[in-house]
């Protein structure tokens, strides 16, 4: 039973590998294995090479001064915060809000047969995220210490721990989200503040993580001594790595103990929390003077119900639209002195800081995304669309323009508390507004564009568009691209030697030609692609 | 109102609709029964304008579905078999967001979410959001929206199902009311004593093919629309 309900999480997962939505028929072998290729070059080629190459720094000088197990600690809990960050998310949507779990239930199905599917599917997506960093670790540790017996043990069995106390956590976070959730109104709300703090948190760690290294690097020895002694379950945690039999057996147990009882725990209350109602007051209906808007504002206040009806949505594409305002009483803060450093730092290339700015903003600019999954999203009500009187580049628009308010408001309010503390020269306020203006366009329309191309309808979970969907990481990962685009053509290409405002205008100029031209695509192809599914 | 030429739809190898013609007059419900996988749901679907067909032409009020879609979908309303409305919305918010895509006035809206709101019994449960709505609860609000802009032609897919004894009574007056007024019906059905009874015209519909249309009386004569459909469906095998 519970291999068949595997197969079936597992085919819901990779459904967009199989199967062809758009041409309504099962992908061939060649385009299953290309897209597997495309999604692995991704995820392991560009995120694992950037753990790869804090695996390489940190190695070496860890495992000269003997601390090798220092060392499998540092990436393990980098990999176990990563893991249970990019998962913890879709655990409770994943869990406990399938759309099939009504009809499973129904079945002769054991409940710890369902629980076990489901916590496959949040097991898988832990496992994707924490072996992006303790992968590199244990192949850079492997390649410098070399490849001995204990060394192999102890790398896979550390994979192996951090992929199931990953899934615990999460699962022990998704279950009290699911707790809370229960007895809450707003719950779309608390649960995007909830889990911005969490994110807070996380940035937090991270940043500190950051300084730790560098202290860590210049006095291992004296740290990994503290370490051993005053936080010792650490120090077996990285022994595990290096093939340490002791604290294999330790930490395997402690392990095993959590998961048992996060196990115990769900089995539990998978039930009860499943089928319930909800102990919600039930709203009134209270008869008000309704307004008529046009048919242009009903689309766009259509989108925006969509997207506040769904923490996923929210946080997994929209994260930017929290941040920025954030992120600008930051700047209000701490911002002169952050300034004052960053002009110290980067004296050279000229307009360096301004330059700096436009990357930052950008940076938070592509955490938004929302066009990139909105066609799918629309699921099986699509029919409703297509059957009002509703021309189809409307209902396009107003995605973007959903975008473009929910990232170009946000974007205006810390640019402004940026001006505030750093006065800017006219000259490069408006390049910067310019860029980051033309960036937010073409990032929508690219969301947009990749949305129409390759778009999932039948989803059972809002999740696959959402998280696992095409159109997301190859938008998630174009974002990425051109950040990086940006930053080395400037700091460390000849880019410099055009100027601030001669590079920039550079990226204006081709952010406008792209726009346009996806702009025209979308006007056309889209249309009739959209018109047609 | 309706008027269905040589319609033609392939699913791969598969002819869903093969040469179908039908003609829906004014003031005419029309039902088109068939067996499951019969065609029924492309058929509706294709003059709804969600399905691209392939051949032929649909025509409602002398629209073209195809070169004239808006223009058509401003005159009539559809509802379909499994009624996938936006669950992210409350019921009132749904029909708002129905109201202003027809340019229904305030006032308009206000006096008919109440009046049908009201027979359909769903007026308290329209601050709820939909996802909390049961199958018949949405088959009502579904309903509710397709009868607020006073469409001339109404298209149904499987109407009765998930509808309450109360509700299914309700419904059957409302489309006999819209008859009356000049529209007219084109509705699947599966239960053929409804079809029988509530029917002005009927389409028997297999593999594609229409096997038999004309006045109820002229498809059954004598005979019960059961007797005459299974004899039909035996035939044809």
């Amino acid at each position: 039973m519970l291999k068949l309900l595997l197969k079936k999480q597992l085919l819901e997962i990779f459904q967009v590998y199989y199967y062809d939505a758009k041409k309504n028929r099962a992908r061939s072998k060649v385009s299953t294995v290309l897209h597997f290729l495309l999604f692995a070059l991704l995820v392991f080629g560009l995120l694992g090479g950037i753990f790869t190459f804090l695996a390489v720094k940190l190695c070496t000088p860890l495992l000269t001064a003997g601390m090798d197990w220092l060392y499998f600690a540092l990436m393990g809990l980098i990999s176990v915060l990563l893991g249970a960050f990019g998962s913890v998310f879709n655990t409770y949507a994943g869990v406990y809000l399938p759309k099939d779990n009504d009809l499973l239930l129904s079945m002769p199905i054991p409940v710890s047969a369902l629980v076990g599917a489901r916590l496959a599917g949040v097991y898988l997506m832990g496992l994707l995220y924490s072996a992006i960093v303790i992968l590199p670790a244990v192949l850079v540790y492997w390649g410098t210490a070399g490849v001995t017996l204990p060394a192999i043990l102890g790398g896979l069995l550390l994979t192996l721990l951090i992929s199931i106390f990953v899934l615990t956590i999460s699962c022990m976070l998704g279950w009290m989200v699911a707790r809370i959730s229960q007895k809450l109104k707003h719950k779309s709300l608390i649960t995007v503040l909830v889990s911005l703090a969490v994110f807070c948190l996380y940035y937090f760690v991270y940043f500190r993580a950051q300084t730790m290294i560098q202290q860590l690097l210049t006095n291992a020895a004296v740290y990994g001594a503290r370490i051993k002694g005053s936080a010792y379950p650490v120090y077996l945690f990285g022994s595990v790595g290096v093939g340490d039999v002791k604290a294999s057996i330790i930490v395997s147990a402690a392990v095993a103990v959590l998961f048992g009882l996060m196990w115990l725990l769900l089995s539990h209350s998978f039930l009860q929390i499943t089928t319930a109602t909800g102990k919600v007051a039930r709203r009134e209906y209270r008869e008000a003077p309704s307004r008529q808007r046009s048919i242009s504002t009903a689309l766009l206040c259509r989108e925006f119900s969509r997207f506040a009806a769904s923490p996923s949505y929210m946080l997994n594409c929209g994260l930017g639209t929290f941040l920025m305002p954030v992120c600008g009483i930051a700047v209000l803060w701490k911002g002169r002195e952050l300034f004052a450093v960053l002009d110290a730092i980067f004296a050279e290339p000229p307009d360096s800081v301004p330059f700096l700015l436009c990357v930052m903003l950008c940076s938070l600019a592509s955490m938004n995304f929302m066009t990139a999954p909105s066609v799918s999203l629309e699921g099986k009500s699509l029919w409703l669309l297509q059957s009002l009187p509703v021309e189809p580049w409307r209902v396009l628009h107003a995605k973007i323009r959903m975008q473009l308010l929910l990232t170009g408001l946000p974007l205006l309010l810390c640019i402004g508390c940026t001006a505030a503390v750093y006065p800017l020269h006219p000259m490069h306020l408006l390049m910067l507004l310019l860029f980051v203006g033309s960036y937010t366009l073409l990032m929508a329309l690219v969301g947009l564009f990749l949305g129409v191309k390759m778009p999932t309808l039948t989803w059972t979970n809002e999740i696959m568009p959402i998280k696992q969907g095409a159109p997301v990481m190859i938008t998630l990962f174009c974002g990425f691209g051109y950040m990086v685009l940006l930053f080395v053509g400037f700091m460390f290409l000849p880019g410099w030697m055009l100027g601030f405002l001669g590079y920039m205008s550079c990226f204006v100029g081709a952010n406008l030609l792209l726009s346009v031209l996806i702009y025209l695509w979308l006007r056309k192809q889209g249309v009739a692609s959209f018109s047609a599914l | 109102m309706l008027r269905i030429e040589h319609l033609s739809k392939t699913y791969g190898n598969k002819k869903a609709v093969d040469d179908l013609n039908l003609h829906i007059a004014p003031g005419e419900i029309y039902g088109f029964i068939g067996h499951n996988g019969a065609g029924k749901t492309t058929t509706l679907k294709s003059v709804a304008g969600i399905l691209q067909f392939d051949t032929g032409e649909i025509y409602i009020d002398g629209k073209s579905i195809r070169t004239q879609p808006l223009e058509c979908k401003r005159s009539f309303a559809y509802i379909p078999d499994n009624p996938d409305l936006y669950d992210y919305m409350t019921g009132i918010k749904y029909l708002n967001f129905i109201a202003d895509i027809f340019h229904i006035s305030a006032a308009d809206r206000q006096m008919r979410i109440r009046k049908y709101g009201d027979l359909f019994e769903l007026t308290d449960d329209l601050a709820q959001p939909i996802a909390a709505y049961s199958h018949g609860m949405k088959q009502k609000l579904a309903i509710i929206s397709a009868w607020l802009h006073q469409p001339k032609l109404i298209l149904m897919d499987e109407p009765f199902v998930g509808l309450d004894p109360k509700a299914s009574h309700l419904l059957k007056g409302m489309m006999r009311e819209v008859c009356d007024a000049g529209g007219a019906i084109f509705f699947s059905t599966h239960v053929l004593e409804v079809a029988e009874k509530l029917c002005d015209k009927v389409a028997i519909i297999k593999g594609g093919k229409l096997i038999r249309s004309g006045t109820m009386e002229t498809v059954k004569g004598d005979d019960s629309l059961e007797d005459v459909f299974l004899e039909l469906e035996g035939e044809s095998c």
